[in-house]
Parts: C-alpha cells; sequence; structure tokens
C-alpha cells in the first residue's frame, strides 16, 4: 500500500492557481498561441497570457453574449445582447469592426477555416490576384476630425489603422463565421466582415416518411444552443431546444407531432455551397469587403467636411448677419448686397455700412473670419485629396475587377454575382468620380471668391479709417460683384455636402447639359441627370447600387442552405417563453474519419466525423440518471440511409455517483474533458472538483436505428447499454475547489482553465503529469 | 476620361479633340463599330476647323480595323497603305505612328496568311523598337510574333515569343498584354495536343476576370472559344453533364463577334456549338448554328465592298 502511494504520478500538471476580480462566465484559448479571453460577470473581456499576465481588458459597453477566436487567432468576434458582432485586434484589443446582422443577441459563434487546400470542380486551381495594391497607394482611411482630442474616442480613437488590418483578407484562408441568435436566425459571413448568408430555423423544413407518405417537419419556439460548421465547411450542425411540428399541405396548419414534444434536438444543415464555391467567395468577399472600407471612409469624408464647412459659414454668417440688423435699425429698406453694390460703385458710404465696417468687423474681424474660411477651405481640399478621391477611385477600380468575375458565368452567376447589378454599381462610381471633380472645382471656386471679397472689405475699412493701404493684396471688382450676386447668401458647398431630405437639384448650363447628352453617343453615362445630383446624393445613389448587388450574392447563397436532417434526443420541461432556458453543457466537434483518408480530395465526402456530446438532464427520463450522451456519424446518416444502413451511433456514460458533470469539451485525437463536481451531501470532502479524460472513439457504441417516424426520443434506447465511469479507471485528477462552468480546452495547446465557484482560475497543462511530491494544493 | 471631358470648357479644342478620339476608340474596342462610326461623325462635324489631323488618322485606325474583322484584304491593305504615307511624313517625330503603322501592315499581311512576309515585318519593327526602348511595343511586336507562328501551324516556335511577351508584361505591369499573351500561350499549348488541355484551361481561367472585366470584344471572344475547346479537349470533361458550360461562353462569344462583324472567329465559334449539339442530339439547335456559321463563311468570303459608304472617301 505505501510502495504504491509512493510511485504514483498526478495527471495535468497544474501551472496556475490564480484569484479572480469577477466570475467568469465565458472563456475560451487562442487556438494559435497561449492566450485565454474571458468575459466576467460584468460584461469585461479579458485576455490573458498563459502565465496569466494580463494583455489588455476591454468594455464593450453592452451585456456580452457569445466570443469565439478567428481561426489564424489574430481577431476575436464578440456577440452582444443587442445583436452587434464586433471584431476586435488580439494584440490590443481595439475594435476593428462592427456587424449587425442580427436583430437579437447571439447565443453562439463558431468561426471554421478551410482545412485543406482544395482545387474546384474540374481539378483546376484558380490562382487569384489582387491587383489594387500593384496600381494605387494604401488604401485611404477615415479622416480625422481636427482637434479632437485623442482620448475622447477610446478604442474608436485608433480605428483608422483597422481598415488596412482588415484589409488584408488576401492573406487569409477562406473562413466563415458562423453566428446565432436568440431569435433562431443563423448568419454566416466570410472573413467574419461579408455577410453571405442568413437562415433562420423556424424556417428550415425536412421531409421524413411516414406510414409510406411524405411529411414536411419543422421546429417551433426553438432556442439556438450551439452551431459548429465541419471543417471542410458543407455540414452545420445546430444543437436547439423546441417543438417539433408538422408542416401541413396548407401553409399556415401547424400541428403538433405527439405529446410533450419540446425538447433537445440536432439539426444538420448542408453548407456545401461554401466549399463549391470557395475560390468564388474568397475573390467576392476580398473585393466586397475592401470596397465597404472604402464606402465608410468616403461617409465619414463627407460629414467631416460637412460639418467643417458649416462652422466656418456659421462664422461668416453670424458676424455678417448683423449688417441686416443695422440696415434695419437705421431705417433703411435696402439689402446687404446692394448696399455692398452701392460700396464697390463709389457711392457714398452708407452709415450701416460705416458702422458695420469700422466698428463692427473692422479690421480684426475681416482677417478672422478670412482666416477661418481659408483654413476650412484648404482642409476640405485635404480631405478630398487625401481621403475622399483615393477611396472613390479604388472604389471604381474594385468594382471593375468585380465586374470581370460577374461576365463569367459559368462562375459567377451560380453565387448570385449579376451582371447588370455590377454594371448599375460601376457607372454610379465613375459618376461619383465626376461629381469628386466637380466639388473640387466649386469648392477652389468659392474659396478664392471669399478671399476676394475679404481683401476688398480690407481695402475700404483701411480707406474708411484713414490709413494708407498700398500693401494691401488685389482684388477684382468683378469677382466682388459675382460674389455678392451669387455667393452671398447662397452656399453651393454647402448643397453639395449636406444630406437634405427636399431633393435639391444643382443648376447646370445649358452648354454642360448638352455635352453631357452627346457623350452618350461616345460612351458616357445614359443616365444624363447626374450632374443635377449634389455629390452627397451621387454617394447615396452609389452607396444603394452596391448594396443592391452585394444583396444578389447574399440572398442565393442563403437559399441553397438546407435542412438535411434532425436527431430528436431528448424531452424537456416545456418553460415559459419569456424565461431563460436551462444551460446545458454541450460540445460538438470533427475528428478525420481514418477510414476515408483516400477519397479523392475534390470529392465532397464528409470526411469527418461528428461527434455531438452532452449532457442528459436528470428530468428527461426516469430510467436515465446523472449521464453523458456522446452521439456520432449524424452527418453520414442521410448518406448511409440511401445505401440502406445507419451509421449513427451513440453512448451513455454514468457518471460516478459522487460527482455531477458541470461542464464537457471535446478534444484533441477523439478525446473529452469531463469537468465534475462532487455532490455535497459528503462532509468531511465537500465542494471538490475532479477533471477527467477518457478516450470517445473507443467507448461501446451502440447502432442507432433510423426509425421513419421522428416522434420518437433517441436515448431510451441506450439505456441498456450504458457505461460506467470510476475515477480510478481513467485519467483524473481531483481539484480542492467548488468548480463551476465554463471549462476552456485548447486543443490546439494542449491546456484547460478551470474556474472555482470561489472566483479562482487554474491552468492545467493536460499532456503532462505532475509529480506528488510536488503538489502545492 | 469621361470626367475629363465633362469639363470640355476648361481645355484648349485639340486636348477636347483627344479626349473625343480617345473615347471613340474605347467605343469601337467595347461595344462594336456601329457606334463608333456614329461618334466618329458626329466628332467630324464637331471639330471641322482645327485638330483635322488627329480625327483623319482615327478614322483610318477603325476603318483598317474593320476591313480586317470583315475580311476585306484588298480594302485593309490600301488602308494600311495610306497609313503608311502619313507616318512616313513625320520621319522621327512621332514614333508612335510609325510602330502603329508597321504594326497593322504586319497583322494585314497575317490576316492574307502570308506568314513569312508577316513575320519579316514584324521581326524588323521588333529591331526598331528594341532600338529606340518601346518597351510596350516590344511586348506587342512579340505576341504578334507568337500569332504568326501560330497561325502558320509552327506551334513550338511560336511558345518562346510569347514567353517573351509575357515577361516583358511582367516586368513593365502591362496587365491586359499580360492577359493576351497567356490566352495566346494557351491557344499554342492546346495546338500540341489535347493532353494539355488542362494546362491551357488552367492558364485560360488564370486571366479570366482580367479579360472578362477590361478587355475588349475581340479579346474577350477570344478567350471564351479557347475555354470551350480547352473543354472539348478535355478528356475528363464530360459533354451531357457540363455542356451548358461550354454553350454559354460560346453563345457569349458569337454575340459580341457579331458586334465587331468578325465573321472569321464568329464561323468558328458557331462551328463548335454546332459540333457540341451534335454530340448532345439536339439537332434543331445544330441545324441553327449551321445556319450562321455558313453566313458567317460566307460573308467572309465575299467581302461587300460596294455598300460602304464610308470608304467612297478614298
Amino acid at each position: 500500500m505505501e510502495t504504491d502511494e509512493s510511485s504514483r504520478v498526478i495527471p495535468f500538471q497544474l501551472q496556475f492557481d490564480k484569484p479572480l476580480a469577477s466570475q467568469i462566465k465565458i472563456a475560451e484559448w487562442n487556438p494559435e498561441k497561449d492566450l485565454l479571453a474571458m468575459v466576467t460577470d460584468d460584461s469585461k473581456i479579458l485576455l490573458h497570457r498563459f502565465n496569466w499576465q494580463r494583455l489588455w481588458t476591454i468594455t464593450p459597453g453592452r451585456c456580452i453574449t457569445s466570443l469565439c477566436w478567428r481561426p489564424d487567432g489574430k481577431a476575436i468576434a464578440v456577440g452582444l445582447d443587442d445583436g452587434t458582432l464586433s471584431l476586435h485586434d488580439v494584440e490590443n484589443g481595439k475594435l476593428l469592426r462592427s456587424l449587425k446582422s442580427h436583430c437579437a443577441a447571439i447565443i453562439c459563434l463558431n468561426w471554421e477555416e478551410e482545412s485543406q487546400l482544395i482545387t474546384d470542380d474540374f481539378g483546376h486551381t484558380s490562382k487569384y490576384e489582387d491587383r489594387t495594391s500593384r496600381f494605387f497607394p494604401p488604401a485611404p482611411r477615415v479622416p480625422r476630425m481636427p482637434g479632437l482630442v485623442s482620448g475622447d474616442n477610446g478604442f474608436m480613437d485608433d480605428s483608422e489603422d483597422s481598415f488596412q488590418e482588415l484589409s488584408n483578407s488576401s492573406h487569409q484562408r477562406f473562413n466563415i463565421l458562423c453566428s446565432a441568435d436568440k431569435d433562431g436566425n443563423i448568419c454566416f459571413s466570410i472573413f467574419g466582415i461579408f455577410p453571405i448568408g442568413k437562415v433562420n430555423i423556424h424556417n428550415l423544413t425536412f421531409p421524413t416518411f411516414c406510414d409510406g407518405s411524405e411529411m414536411s417537419n419543422g421546429v417551433s419556439n426553438a432556442l439556438i444552443h450551439k452551431v459548429a460548421l465541419s471543417k471542410d465547411l458543407c455540414r452545420l450542425i445546430v444543437t436547439c431546444s423546441g417543438d417539433l411540428v408538422k408542416v401541413g399541405d396548407d401553409l399556415g396548419e401547424i400541428q403538433m407531432v405527439g405529446n410533450n414534444e419540446h425538447g433537445l434536438h440536432c439539426l444538420a444543415l448542408n453548407t456545401a455551397i461554401f466549399w463549391n464555391r470557395k475560390n468564388e467567395l474568397h475573390q467576392v468577399a476580398q473585393q466586397a469587403s475592401n470596397i465597404e472600407d472604402l464606402t465608410e471612409v468616403v461617409r465619414t469624408s463627407l460629414s467631416v467636411m460637412c460639418r467643417q464647412w458649416s462652422d466656418a459659414m456659421n462664422t461668416f454668417q453670424e458676424k455678417f448677419r448683423s449688417l441686416s440688423t443695422l440696415i434695419i435699425n437705421h431705417g433703411l429698406d435696402s439689402s446687404p448686397q446692394e448696399e455692398f453694390l452701392s460700396l464697390l460703385g463709389g457711392a457714398r458710404t452708407s452709415p450701416p455700412v460705416h458702422q458695420f465696417l469700422v466698428n463692427t468687423l473692422g479690421e480684426v474681424g475681416v482677417k478672422r473670419i478670412s482666416k477661418v474660411l481659408s483654413g476650412a477651405g484648404k482642409e476640405l481640399q485635404r480631405i478630398v485629396l487625401d481621403h475622399l478621391q483615393p477611396a472613390v477611385e479604388v472604389i471604381g477600380f474594385r468594382i471593375g475587377e468585380l465586374r470581370g468575375l460577374s461576365r463569367w458565368r459559368a462562375r459567377y452567376h451560380g453565387i448570385g454575382l449579376d451582371e447588370s447589378l455590377i454594371n448599375n454599381a460601376t457607372e454610379k462610381a465613375g459618376m461619383l468620380l465626376v461629381q469628386v471633380e466637380r466639388f473640387m472645382r466649386v469648392l477652389s471656386s468659392v474659396v478664392q471668391q471669399y478671399s476676394n471679397f475679404f481683401n476688398w472689405l480690407l481695402k475700404c475699412i483701411k480707406l474708411l479709417m484713414s490709413e494708407p493701404s498700398d500693401q494691401l493684396l488685389p482684388y477684382n471688382s468683378e469677382l466682388v460683384i459675382v460674389f455678392l450676386k451669387f455667393l452671398y447668401e447662397q452656399d453651393p458647398v454647402k448643397q453639395l455636402l449636406e444630406v437634405s431630405e427636399t431633393e435639391y437639384e444643382v443648376e447646370i448650363d445649358l452648354e454642360t447639359m448638352q455635352r453631357v447628352r452627346e457623350l452618350v453617343q461616345f460612351g458616357g453615362f445614359a443616365d444624363t441627370e447626374y450632374l443635377r445630383r449634389t455629390l452627397v446624393k451621387e454617394f447615396q445613389l452609389m452607396e444603394l447600387s452596391f448594396k443592391e448587388a452585394f444583396e444578389m450574392p447574399f440572398t442565393t447563397i442563403s437559399r441553397k442552405i438546407l435542412c438535411e436532417d434532425i436527431l430528436p434526443l431528448f424531452p424537456l420541461p416545456s418553460l415559459p417563453k419569456s424565461s431563460s432556458s436551462m444551460w446545458i453543457p454541450t460540445s460538438v466537434s470533427y475528428y478525420e474519419d481514418p477510414s476515408r483518408a483516400s477519397v479523392p480530395p475534390y470529392s465532397c465526402q464528409n470526411q469527418f466525423i461528428d461527434y455531438i456530446s452532452f449532457q442528459v438532464p436528470d428530468e428527461c427520463f426516469s430510467d436515465i440518471v446523472n449521464c453523458i450522451c456522446i452521439v456520432r456519424g449524424f452527418m453520414h446518416d442521410s448518406d448511409c440511409l440511401k445505401k440502406g444502413y445507419s451509421s449513427l451511433e451513440a453512448v451513455l456514460l454514468c457518471v460516478p455517483v459522487d460527482y455531477q458533470c458541470v461542464d464537457l469539451s471535446l478534444y484533441k485525437d477523439s478525446q473529452i474533458v469531463l469537468l465534475l463536481n462532487k455532490a455535497t451531501n459528503t462532509s468531511e470532502s465537500a465542494g471538490d472538483g475532479c477533471m477527467m479524460i477518457l478516450q470517445v472513439s473507443d467507448l461501446p457504441y451502440v447502432s442507432m436505428s433510423r426509425s421513419a417516424c421522428i416522434d420518437v426520443w433517441r436515448l431510451p434506447e441506450l439505456k441498456d447499454s450504458v457505461a460506467y465511469l470510476n475515477i480510478g479507471d481513467e485519467k483524473s485528477r481531483t481539484i480542492r475547489h467548488s468548480v463551476i462552468a465554463p471549462l476552456a480546452v485548447s486543443a490546439s495547446r494542449g491546456v484547460a482553465c478551470v474556474f472555482a465557484a470561489t472566483k479562482r482560475a487554474l491552468v492545467y497543462i493536460l499532456e503532462e503529469d505532475e509529480d506528488e511530491v510536488s503538489d502545492v494544493e | 476620361l469621361v470626367h475629363a471631358t465633362c469639363f470640355a470648357d476648361a481645355s484648349s479644342s485639340s486636348d477636347a479633340a483627344l479626349a473625343y478620339v480617345k473615347l471613340i476608340q474605347h467605343l469601337a474596342v467595347f461595344k462594336g463599330y456601329k457606334e463608333a462610326f456614329f461618334a466618329l461623325k458626329i466628332a467630324e462635324e464637331k471639330f471641322l476647323s482645327v485638330s483635322k489631323s488627329q480625327i483623319l488618322l482615327l478614322k483610318l485606325l477603325l476603318l483598317h480595323e474593320h476591313a480586317l474583322h470583315r475580311g476585306q484584304l484588298k480594302l485593309a491593305q490600301k488602308l494600311c497603305d495610306e497609313l503608311g504615307v502619313l507616318a512616313s511624313r513625320v520621319t522621327r517625330v512621332d514614333m508612335e505612328l510609325k510602330t502603329e503603322a508597321s504594326l497593322r501592315h504586319a497583322r494585314t499581311l497575317l490576316a492574307a496568311n502570308q506568314f513569312r512576309e508577316a513575320a519579316a515585318v514584324a521581326h524588323s519593327l521588333f529591331c526598331m523598337c528594341y532600338k529606340y526602348n518601346l518597351q510596350v511595343e516590344n511586348a506587342s511586336v512579340l505576341l504578334l510574333l507568337a500569332e504568326i507562328h501560330k497561325k502558320s501551324g509552327n506551334a513550338h516556335l511560336g511558345l518562346p515569343y510569347a514567353l517573351a511577351s509575357l515577361s516583358f508584361c511582367l516586368s513593365f505591369n502591362l496587365d491586359l498584354l499580360k492577359a493576351s499573351a497567356t490566352l495566346t500561350l494557351a491557344e499554342l499549348w492546346l495546338s500540341l495536343g489535347s493532353s494539355h488541355a488542362t494546362r491551357a484551361l488552367n492558364l485560360i481561367h488564370g486571366v479570366f476576370p482580367m479579360i472578362l472585366g477590361h478587355g475588349g470584344l475581340e479579346l474577350r471572344s477570344r478567350a471564351y472559344i479557347v475555354e470551350a475547346k480547352c473543354y472539348l479537349c478535355d478528356s475528363n470533361f464530360n459533354v451531357f453533364e457540363n455542356y451548358e458550360i461550354v454553350v454559354d461562353s460560346l453563345s457569349q462569344a458569337s454575340e459580341e463577334l457579331q458586334l465587331l462583324e468578325f465573321h472569321e472567329l464568329a464561323s468558328e465559334a458557331f462551328y463548335l456549338m454546332a459540333m457540341v449539339y451534335d454530340k448532345l442530339g439536339q439537332l434543331e439547335e445544330r441545324e441553327e448554328a449551321a445556319a450562321s456559321f455558313q453566313k458567317h463563311i460566307l460573308a467572309l468570303r465575299n467581302p461587300q465592298d460596294e455598300d460602304d459608304p464610308l470608304v467612297s472617301v478614298f
């Protein structure tokens, strides 16, 4: 006895046992580095190194409902309770992008990357090159509002760097971010930034054959628990709770399948379109996401310019409005323009003009306003040259590339890239380019005329003050007349920049309109009215045409994601709709199927076996208590059934009598990690936990029948073949804390993080053992 | 170009004429001759007094291109001579014009199947371009030499020229010309035997977005036809299951070639379509394609010189 004790080793080397400030509710390991992201009870995100050094903390300000890493480990996706999906940089936590594909809380996230370089349908590899960087400097960034203190924006302060990083999606392998929300919507986005598909679980139907006739079935009152994409992106497994219903021939007729049918189900969705059209989707997503970045640059540029110009014009109008007041106070009936014209014509200065120039405005006032307007003009020109015009040019180039793709109908029509919509977007981009050019000319002209006007005013003031005026800047009398006639009470720059509800039309002279119409014969734009639109209006139309063009792939792909199969697992007690559902430990993973290693890679075969593991609540069946179930081969089943046999297998594992399962996670090489808590009825060791690893591929699986009727729960078939777990038989380790969910396991790094009820975090290396004598516990 | 022309009041008359000339050239390449000649008439009226030589030169270029496509070789040669006269008048000054004239001379000879003479002219032109460091023209002439050898049936001789042209394009970022050279390279590989069909198809698919997005009607049509040929030669390709791909490519090619009145390529497209429909057993469609093929062959063999009104100027 004593000899046996001294030679025993303890598995799972404990690295750290650290106190926590808050309880943790979500934890995920980085797939590439030794980093752990955690979400606290008070909705902060912490990033820790393996050695528990904290890298950063961010507070999105809303409740965090889900979290997952990008497959390359460089970004993290955060789901919030208002449906926002935000991407954060791993280096500093700053916000890279926000997506608003959902309207309800995002329950779960899953981000999967293509597992290998696969050739397309005919075995040809299309090597695609993003040519933009060879012709244009790096993409322009969002202009910064001058004078803004850098601390005011928090994380948004550095957001201009994020475009550069996100735009480097050409270095990423093709990946899909799958997000599911409380309302049953499942959204797919390529690289996490380009929405490409959306399905609602309530609208999914799947056929079954019952009593010789085909029936359509669906799930109502569904609540999604977990989504998992296979590594070849061909299948999506969704675990959800809800009611199984029959969808009758009549549209509105819904009939309950049987009594007490609310329970946990697994759905298999066919997402093979992502694999079949991987190359095409990659290219479209790359161009389109870059275009959306640049569209944001354009929008912000227009907004910043509008604000700056409005500020400058307010300064001018605020000062010159007092001249109208002075004219009225002197009992005169003329307008300021008429007074200025009289002054220019050499007439005697009228009293209100004299008072305005000498007392109200003064030399200092003229110079100040002139400087403000000149500065604003320069700033607007800088924004156009550094941000707006480059962005519009690159947008035009990229939409030209997409137009080339859209003409390749054999490849791109199937994913919804529509040539006429892309052509329309191309034309709108061209029109916007012309509009930007016109805006620059208008801006130049306006700034010049204001400068000329102020030079003239300065000379007048000098004359009135009887001071020498030799050193004054020259002015042009004709320009002053034009200014007073066209610019004193009108603001063409503001009109081009302002977002207005009324349809303002820019005046076009007859000669220009004739030339535009004539240019249609030379390949110009068919829409000859575009010069009547403002710059902002043209931008809105361009944005709308792009949205329409990118909506088509989204709709096309969404329509091709279908539900293939359903697996009812166990009933759940029906809960009121408003209350939150009970939390069930669940883990879904895919392992390579060794028996299919020789299948040709370009064939869309299921090369991975799916494993679905979950805890069976004690309330479900009277004769199944304290058990964990592992199901495998669900996805294969729909293929195998056509050949007359079933690949679906399952096994029930009974947790030791003294323990309860807290959480579980599938691990590398077909293993599963269980986190157990000891029952508290034992007084001497109350509150202990236990972590255990076992091999799931070696368990005594039982083949499950696939009855044609789907109103049968699957699990009771297994109650006669329960396998019993013992602490001593498996690789396990006692934890001297009462443990809670979540259990964070990293298959790529071989580490696990366990959280104790007493606000502690314990980090273990799962691949290494520990000598008993050095046990710090 | 379009936005520069929209503000023509700010530029000089000769600059505006140059912009319009560029627009008409684009029109011919991308939309066909009918619209280009219509636009040319408008431009002639617009710039009556000044910049006459630019409009005249454009007219010559358009007519020559049109004659080549319609198979009117005598007219093409005549226009080429006119171009040569214009070019010789500006000795040592306008290298672009001399290069263009010589290039078109070689292409006219190629269309007339005078391969040796075409190669001699092209080689002489290459020496001149090399001497004066005209890099874009170097790549173009090398590509033309590759096409001469391809058409004369010497694919193995054409390959080095195509690869050399490709090398020039890579060095100087000439993406569209590179796509054109890659297409010629694919054709050369395909003519070396059906075992190279996969390689040729990979080359074509690599440059397909470039050609479809930025190439003219002729380049796009050629790409479609060569793609269809590769599929048909590929032993892995099942015509019965995937014939829509081939027919779709050929349909797009024939539509665009009609705009160009390019009878030779159009007849080739319809011939391939007829073959595909014959294999599929769709006799009605086959007869339709065969009729179109015959129409274009007849148009190619009987050029109609009389009813071209613009030619009567000369």
